[in-house]
């Protein structure tokens, strides 16, 4: 029944992670800390399992509301960020962590301007002010390093043709094509979240590997964070599913040699190398309009917006009316120009 | 009997008359200047109403594209070749809607040897080259053979119209130059436009088949590739072979005014 707050050793103000300096930092008197060089709270501290899971906060002492899931929240009474410590040891302990690089300001300018670029989105979708919302959510998710095996025994066959007298010839060969081949993906990113739309999250990929940092809690303070709901194991399969179609595209990028590729024989053994627990930065927006919600999410390092918008019947029509008629005036120009008249 | 023999004569004369009032009238408006004759329809395969329906057209099509629009059937009781003919026609009668021996496109119609000949003269000669006057002619050919004049005529006067609107040396049936080929292009193009804009306004997955991939430990480890046998197939080429008989082509009238022309049967 640990729970962790940052407070600055020079003010006693809370200290939250700055996007901008990768620092802990005291918005109150200016102190920041390399995480880095911080002693981890967590490592010296161990807890009991089974305790009651009532958690105080440090700053004033009120209970912390939290859904069963939430690893790092903030005081719904004083404000101040706080990680929820014994959801994240043991197993649950994260190993690695991209930090957010996009602060919440940026963040907000950058939603604001995707909903107005948004060519197909509604006026009244665009004007509402709801941005105010966003959240900065660390999601948890599973690294799979994956080791394939692969064999192919496929029929190929090389086509050409050419004209003789009165006649077109084709001339098929056909080989017999064995391929082995070993193929290795590293960090490929599942999201373990049961909370997080899977389709939303695959979307907000590549998430820049170069920023991962080995786990600190001092990352999470300010910000809010899961645990995972499914294990490695559990989610495995959807892993090999994600690369299968990749594995399909090298298996045929070995054989461009030939015009059709039949596979006879397709074995792929996928092994699971390890997966290894991180945490990755997402901004998320929920969004009520029409009385439906919607859910936008942006990659906490790339800023990369993702998430299904509403979609205006009449802007669409009005957008396929438009490209429409200007093709049908330029295919008539070409027409013109190649001397078919303009009518 | 010699009364009823008068009251029928006389009846017959009423009747002949009758007859002939319509030719009469046709040839005082083929004598006004601004109403010149364009169709000869000497063979008789037009009613009158076809008949001046078809001179409107004629009229109307001829100023948009500054021809004169010219039928002549002809029984051809000379048997004279129908090139022949097209050709002292054009000497003779000398029309052309900018001046005598001018523009004109002519289609005669040989009932005799049931042929049928298009000639192109100065403007329409530059317009309509041998290869569309062929295209008029397979275009009007079946109707003439199933003796629907006046619907091969109309579409003849029509197509005349349509491709002298095409500069020379371009293929007028270019589906490029079809409004409707235009018109269904554009919308696909729009469709599948507006369609990838919708499919994409959630984001779109950025990622490929190498983002995850550990080039240094991937790779063939084997591969064989074994040469079987080869199977050959083949296939006749369809040449294409020009439609139906006729052929022919432009040449000069003795009166030394060069066409474009095609001539077929029917």
């Amino acid at each position: 029944m640990q729970v962790i707050d940052f407070k600055c050793p020079n003010c006693g103000s809370d200290m939250v992670y700055d996007s901008e300096s990768g620092m802990l930092s005291c918005h109150s008197c200016g102190r920041t800390d390399d995480i880095k060089l911080m002693p981890d709270p967590l490592k010296r501290n161990v807890f009991s399992e089974g305790e009651a899971t009532e958690y105080h906060c440090k700053s004033c002492g009120a209970v912390v509301i939290t859904d069963a899931d939430t690893t790092a929240t903030s005081c719904s009474f004083c404000g101040s960020g706080i990680v929820l410590g014994d959801r994240l040891t043991g197993k649950l302990a994260p190993a690695l962590v991209i930090p957010f690089s996009i602060s919440k300001e940026e963040a907000m300018r950058a939603f604001r301007k995707w909903c107005r670029n948004g060519r197909l989105t509604p006026n009244g979708f665009m004007t509402a002010d709801r941005v105010k919302g966003i959240t900065g959510m660390y999601v948890p998710f599973w690294l799979y390093e994956l080791n394939n095996a692969v064999e192919v025994h496929a029929h190929g066959t090389r086509v050409s043709t050419y004209t003789k007298g009165d006649y077109r010839y084709t001339e098929t060969q056909h080989f017999d094509v064995y391929r082995k081949i070993r193929l290795n993906y590293v960090d490929v990113p599942i999201d373990a979240s049961e909370k997080m739309n899977d389709e939303l999250m695959d979307k907000l990929e590549p998430f820049p590997y170069d920023q991962l940092k080995s786990f600190k809690t001092a990352y999470l303070a300010g910000y809010i964070a899961e645990k995972y709901n499914f294990d490695e194991k559990e989610l495995f399969p959807r892993a090999k599913s994600k690369i299968h179609p990749f594995i399909e595209e090298y298996i045929r990028s070995t054989m461009t040699q030939y015009t059709t590729v039949n596979y006879t024989n397709k074995q792929i053994d996928t092994k699971l190398g390890h997966a290894e627990y991180a945490l990755l930065p997402v901004w998320v927006v929920h969004y009520d309009y029409n009385k439906l919600e919607y859910t936008f999410a942006m990659n906490g390092q790339t800023g990369k917006v993702v998430g299904k918008p509403p979609i205006s019947k009449r802007k669409v029509m009005t957008w396929f009316a438009g490209i429409s008629a200007s093709c049908f005036l330029s295919l008539k120009l070409i027409s013109w120009m190649m001397g078919g008249g303009f009518w | 009997m010699r009364r009823s023999g008068l009251i029928l004569s006389v009846v017959f004369f009423f009747f002949a008359v009758f007859l002939a009032s319509p030719m009469e009238m046709k040839t005082a408006m083929a004598l006004t200047p601004e109403g010149k004759q364009l169709i000869f329809d000497e063979a008789g395969l037009l009613k009158q109403e076809e008949y001046h329906e078809l001179t409107t057209l004629a009229k109307q099509y001829g100023a948009h594209r500054e021809t004169d629009i010219i039928i002549l059937t002809t029984n051809n009781d000379v048997n004279g070749d129908v090139m022949k003919l097209t050709e002292d026609f054009y000497d003779e009668y000398g029309p052309g809607y900018d001046k005598p021996h001018g523009n004109a496109v002519i289609l005669t119609l040989d009932m005799n040897n049931r042929e049928v000949y298009l000639a192109g003269f100065y403007k329409a000669k530059t317009y309509l080259d041998d290869e569309r006057l062929d295209k008029i002619r397979s275009k009007i050919t079946p109707d003439l053979t199933s003796g629907d004049y006046a619907l091969a005529f109309q579409t003849y006067m029509q197509t005349v119209d349509k491709y002298m609107g095409y500069e020379p040396g371009v293929n007028p049936d270019n589906p490029l130059f079809n409004v409707w080929v235009q018109l269904g292009a554009s919308c696909i193009i729009g469709g599948i436009i507006v369609a990838a804009m919708v499919i994409r306004s959630g984001g779109r997955i950025t990622i490929n088949r190498s983002t995850y991939e550990d080039a240094n430990t991937s790779g063939i480890l084997d591969r064989r590739d074994q040469y079987i046998r080869t199977t050959v197939t083949k296939q006749k080429i369809q040449r294409q072979q020009s439609s139906g008989s006729g052929g022919g082509g432009g040449g000069t009238t003795g009166g030394g005014h060069s066409h474009s022309g095609s001539r077929g049967s029917f």
